[in-house]
């Protein structure tokens, strides 16, 4: 087969049935590149959520705000705590917690329910995926003018250490990205996959740190200690309060983070070339 | 498909061979269940072959759902952007054509509400309009595109028509017969994934400018 008019101009692909898994980090980077796609859709996705409502995606912080106050006042009456240091930690806590469950529960539907656009749009299926993500990531910094108000109203100090915040929200994100990414592949395949991940996020949440803090305890149980969702959050929520995280917490996202994104690119590279079989 | 216990499965595309060159306009003829949307989706990169290779040059664009991405409850023309982002096209190429594709469509004002308060025969036009918009080296389309009432089918076929001497190849997967006869210069014809006809078509319709494109299937299956 020859190919005379060779343009370098054009682009070329070749696709061979024994490449394919080699295409799932590829796969991975063009879906990426195509962030004017997926940003927009995320953005969309939003706006569709609360179009001809006044206030607008201002509903996301108001909710968690009513949420967040009233778990605070009824937490520091219960254990009879200051208010100014448990309304805080609650807030964090949530907000934080949010972000993670609701990436990994939509990131179980983020192929499922783009089905259509898989199979009749030619894009990068890890688009899909992006786009969950940063739907998610709007979310949150909607939400995060709840936790500019708290330090407001708390007065809390911040020093040059809460700088630590963005290499900790970085490496919360790429394991949120990881267990999200997991979800995806594993629920498009299985479907009764949504259903277990709900109901472990909704135990997990109960064992995990989100609104009771640890330092209440004698000493940290197991549940606590080796929970990868504690030091996930604690990575995050103790620079924005002032306070360090523990070298634990940094080493074990740290270590979390590599074998989980190993374990999650191996997945892809066996799943994405029949993801737009099995939606 | 009702349990792990009975799967099913299905060669749809088994031992195919094809080269297409420019200025080709390919129509893919066979009974439905023949395999012409899934060597569709293949040489979209949507499926990707269990064996065999495929090599493409140029842009592909494909019209496998006219109506892919858009959203009822979005407006006009926000769904022109939606439509125009599943179609590969950026923000700018978008802001360019918006007015273009607007003008054509003849909805006006209508293009300010949102797409649910549409005539089935209005979002056809939306659809279409923004679909034949498209700029590729290869487009490959299902079931046809066609949109509109009487006095609006001068245009469409005009537009088609455009569309079509500017894209280097063009593969059809359609019934329209009449559609076929006036655009494709090829039939390739489809049974049970396997092609069992290849003949050419005199194209009514005026030549196409030169261009450079090819796309080749080998032993795909």
């Amino acid at each position: 087969m020859t190919s005379a008019n060779f343009d370098l101009g054009k682009p070329v692909a070749r696709i061979t049935a024994e490449a394919v898994p080699q295409q799932a980090i590829a796969d991975l980077m063009d879906g990426a590149q195509r962030y004017p796609l997926w940003g927009h859709l995320a953005y969309h996705d939003i706006r569709q959520r609360f179009r001809r409502s006044m206030l607008g995606p201002f509903w996301l912080t108001l909710t968690m705000g009513i949420m967040i106050g009233a778990m605070g006042l009824v937490f520091s009456t219960l254990f009879k705590q200051d208010v100014a240091q448990t309304l805080p930690y609650i807030a964090i806590g949530i907000i934080f917690w949010g972000l993670l469950t609701n990436c990994i529960n939509e990131g179980a539907q983020a192929f499922i329910s783009a089905e259509s656009f898989i199979r009749n749009v030619p894009v990068p299926v890890s688009v899909h995926f992006y786009r969950m993500m940063a739907r998610n990531v709007f979310i949150w910094l909607f939400n995060m003018a709840i936790y500019v108000f708290i330090v407001a109203v708390f007065r809390i100090s911040l020093d040059w250490s809460a700088i630590l915040f963005l290499p900790g929200f970085i490496l919360f994100l790429i394991n949120t990205a990881w267990i999200a990414l997991a979800s995806a592949i594993l629920s498009t395949r299985y479907r009764d996959m949504p259903q277990v991940i709900t109901n472990v996020i909704q135990v997990v949440f109960f064992v995990t740190p989100v609104f009771w803090s640890p330092s209440v305890m004698s000493h940290r149980p197991a549940f606590v200690a080796l929970n990868p969702f504690y030091h996930l959050l604690a990575i995050v929520r103790e620079p924005l309060l002032g306070t360090q995280p523990p070298v634990q917490s940094w080493l074990f996202c740290i270590g979390l983070a590599i074998v989980g994104l190993a374990f999650t690119i191996w997945l892809y590279r066996r799943a994405h070339a029949r993801i737009s079989y099995w939606v | 498909m009702t349990g792990a216990r009975d799967i099913v499965s299905v060669r749809a595309i088994d031992g195919l061979n094809l080269e297409i060159r420019e200025g080709e306009r390919v129509a893919l003829s066979g009974h439905n269940g023949s395999g012409k949307t899934t060597l569709l989706r293949v040489l979209s990169g949507i499926y990707k072959p269990r064996a065999g290779s495929i090599l493409i040059e140029g842009k592909v664009g494909a019209l496998l759902d006219s109506t892919a991405g858009m959203d009822f409850e979005a407006t006009g023309i926000e769904n022109i952007y939606l439509r125009g982002y599943m179609l590969g096209m950026s923000r700018r190429e978008i802001a360019s054509k918006v007015e273009e594709i607007a003008d054509f469509t003849e909805l006006g004002e209508f293009l300010e509400l949102p797409v649910r308060t549409y005539s089935a025969g209005m979002f056809t036009r939306l659809a279409f309009a923004v679909s034949t918009a498209v700029e590729s080296d290869i487009l490959l389309i299902d079931e046809g595109i066609g949109a509109g009432d009487a006095n609006f089918q001068h245009k469409v076929q005009q537009r088609i028509e455009s569309l079509f001497r500017r894209t280097p190849i063009v593969l059809l997967a359609s019934h329209a017969e009449g559609m076929v006869r006036q655009f494709c210069t090829r039939r390739l014809i489809m049974e049970h994934g396997k092609l069992i006809g290849d003949e050419a078509l005199a194209a009514d319709e005026v030549k196409m400018q030169p261009h450079d494109a090819l796309a080749t299937t080998s032993e795909l299956r």
